[in-house]
């Protein structure tokens, strides 16, 4: 298709002779993200600021409690199947088997090709309850979950239903977005998506009174895993 | 534009008592959240500063780093468009409609859709779009424009908002708005899950990994970029950021400065299309990603002294803090940007010429500059277009009778001393008449222009020159 690119570029290119643009000139420091090995401080902040919007914060003791709150999360919500992230993407070891065991199905999140079942295919997932996803990073100083997109970790396990269970393993945490960035350098290059999620799905469009659950997850469940 | 002017819809504004009980909440809520937000951020002051700097150096550099970032774009899959103005923005995405047989699209947050006018484009076309964030579908059941830059129905009572979604959606009415965001949620899921294309807004072009940067609450954006075939992504020339790093800079005020959260719910980025393969590609994604760069004035703005307006990031902060956008809201101003940026953007990207009141549309009190996460300096550029205003003789016509007339008064210093004193007498005389607690609610023309929409404070009983004299 031709477009207007190059017209465009010119115009930008002539009229930033006569641009008056403060301090364009200034030389910006270079600065070192510092990573943290803290873990305690840093999962105490994460902690309060998912708290303070609305989410759930799980600190099972060990592997086996862990495993064991995940289960009964879901039981308890009445859900016999889940739209979740592949076993190898959930790292808890032990949580694959106890779902088969406790009856809890995974969905297929394969979407066909053909319009119609692609559209059916939606419909069935956007019903499910619960979604369980892993977690790429913690971000200690806004209280926020990273989660990347791959073939075994659907982005709409975090997004249709209407609870999110995330696991995130405590020594994933980073004090900050930059610090998450500096240490995953080419994490945008494997993954069409990477979304940080601070919290339920909210509004304040009407009157600016906060409502929450508007088109993902109202309920989320974070479980720091030891 | 109809024939309706400026001082039309300021009179209109003025005088409906719902906008501002409306907007007495909402401006005043986000003002006090947006402090407490930025008290929560080590070195607020130098983070807004590092901010500006790379708003500055983007800007400065701004064809390499949108070169950059195209290519990028393009390495990881995406599309890239350039749209030299609005038609040829809707030009370019009515013929990918076409191209990928788009009966319904679904749409997040785009202020740069607005300036298009995109969807009246696409009902001209016969294709549904169903705005997906809150307040935008408000505003679009209503047939209205936003009046906010980040709160589109900042103008609606809750009673005015359930009664509009009953009736245009058929959910079930209630005033409640959590009651009401339920009825919503399923309402729209339907329609996400059944759009064939996706458009959204950008925040931030990342230029060194071509990635989208597209903040929001619902999860509407997270939706539409991720569930239909087709993602288009329509962003204005300036809103580049050169890295990564510079990005989760721009994320520390951005949203602390539009709601008052450290981070908004979903900080999504996006590069690139769903990862296909011919075993295991990702499973879900657009299998199409197109970013359209919209110039629509913005080069022209570059060239002048306006330029720096272009620093700007969308918060919205300066509306929430501006005395004459708490009074007036957004619809008064009559632009796609209303409030402070709108004053000085407006005119920048379309012209003086219709647009030549708004700068007058501020005390200059500089409230905007002192909340602007990149501190832009906006009352300097609403000089600037008042002077431009001014020479090109569409100033308002209190403004071009008064200052000649005070120039005549004020360049002889006995004439001066006269009428400070006659018209401080007056002006006390006029104040007990008018019994408006000690205010001018009207002055004799040609001030009566400056008092339609202003009450005027009374001089003091002595006057400056008296009272030096007095204390020598």
């Amino acid at each position: 298709m031709q477009d207007s690119r190059q017209i465009v570029l010119d115009r930008i290119r002539s009229s930033l002779k006569t641009s008056v643009l403060p301090m364009a000139r200034a030389s910006i420091s270079p600065r070192e993200a510092a990573p943290s090995s803290d873990y305690a401080a840093m999962s105490q902040s994460f902690q309060r600021d998912m708290e303070t919007v609305g989410a759930k914060i799980h600190r099972p003791a060990n592997d086996f409690a862990a495993v064991d709150l995940v289960v009964d999360l879901i039981q308890e919500l009445g859900s016999n199947e889940i739209l979740a992230w592949d076993d190898a993407e959930l790292p808890l070891a032990g949580l694959p088997y106890a779902l088969h065991k406790a009856g809890i199905r995974r969905a297929d999140h394969r979407i066909p090709n053909d319009d119609i079942g692609r559209k059916q295919k939606l419909a069935a997932l956007s019903a499910l309850r619960v979604g369980l996803t892993g977690a790429s990073a913690g971000l200690a100083d806004t209280g926020s979950l990273a989660v990347i997109s791959s073939p075994t970790r659907p982005r709409l396990a975090s997004l249709l239903p209407m609870t999110h269970i995330s696991l995130l393993p405590i020594n994933r945490l980073y004090p900050t977005m930059a610090a998450f960035f500096a240490a995953h350098p080419g994490v945008m290059q494997d993954a069409s998506n990477l979304v940080f999620i601070s919290g339920p799905s909210r509004t304040a469009d009407i009157e600016m009174t906060l409502t929450v659950g508007v088109h993902g997850p109202k309920y989320i469940h974070v479980v720091l895993c030891p | 534009m109809s024939n309706v002017t400026f001082y039309d819809r300021v009179e209109d504004a003025l005088n409906n008592e719902q906008l501002k009980v409306a907007l007495t909440r909402t401006t005043s809520k986000l003002g006090g959240l947006r402090i407490n937000a930025l008290a929560s951020l080590p070195d607020a002051d130098g983070v807004r500063d590092r901010a500006r700097l790379i708003r500055a150096h983007t800007i400065s550099k701004l064809a390499d780093y949108l070169e950059q970032f195209a290519a990028n774009v393009e390495k990881m899959g995406g599309h890239v468009h350039f749209a030299d103005d609005a038609a040829d923005a809707n030009r370019i995405v009515l013929e990918l409609a076409k191209q990928y047989d788009i009966k319904t699209v679904v749409k997040g947050k785009s202020m740069v859709s607005e300036e298009m006018h995109l969807n009246h484009e696409f009902e001209e076309m016969g294709i549904t779009v169903w705005e997906s964030d809150l307040g935008e579908r408000i505003v679009q059941e209503a047939g209205e424009m936003p009046s906010h830059i980040i709160a589109p129905a900042i103008h609606y009572t809750r009673e005015q908002a359930g009664d509009l979604l009953h009736d245009k959606l058929k959910i079930p009415l209630s005033h409640d708005p959590a009651v009401i965001v339920g009825h919503v949620r399923e309402k729209l899921r339907q329609e996400f899950l059944v759009a064939d294309m996706g458009i959204t807004g950008v925040n931030f072009g990342v230029a060194e990994t071509g990635t989208l940067a597209l903040v929001e609450n619902e999860g509407n954006g997270r939706l539409t970029s991720t569930v239909p075939r087709v993602h288009i992504a329509l962003m204005g020339i300036e809103r580049i950021v050169p890295t990564l790093d510079d990005l989760s800079i721009m994320l520390q005020v951005l949203a602390r400065s539009a709601t008052g959260q450290k981070l908004s719910v979903y900080t999504n980025l996006l590069t690139g299309p769903r990862r296909k393969s011919q075993t295991t590609g990702e499973t879900d994604g657009p299998d199409a990603l197109h970013v359209v760069i919209v110039d629509n004035g913005r080069s022209k703005v570059l060239g002048t002294e306006l330029a720096e307006i272009l620093y700007c990031i969308r918060c919205g902060a300066c509306l929430n803090a501006c005395p004459v956008y708490q009074q007036i809201g957004g619809h008064a101003y009559g632009s796609v940007y209303p409030g402070p940026v709108g004053a000085v953007l407006t005119p920048g990207l379309r012209g003086i010429g219709p647009w030549a009141e708004l700068p007058h549309a501020s005390s200059l009190c500089g409230a905007c500059k002192e909340v602007c996460p990149v501190r832009i300096d906006i009352p300097r550029m609403l000089l600037k277009l008042r002077e431009e205003g001014h020479e090109k003789g569409l100033a308002p016509a209190w403004v071009k009778m008064g200052l000649p007339m005070y120039r005549f008064v004020a360049t002889q210093p006995a004439l001066f001393k006269f009428v400070i004193k006659a018209s401080g007498f007056g002006v006390r005389m006029l104040a007990k008449i008018q019994g408006n607690g000690g205010w001018l609610n009207k002055l004799p023309p040609p001030l009566s222009g400056w008092t339609e929409h202003r009450d005027f404070p009374p001089f003091a009983a002595k006057s400056f020159s008296e009272q030096f004299k007095n204390r020598k």
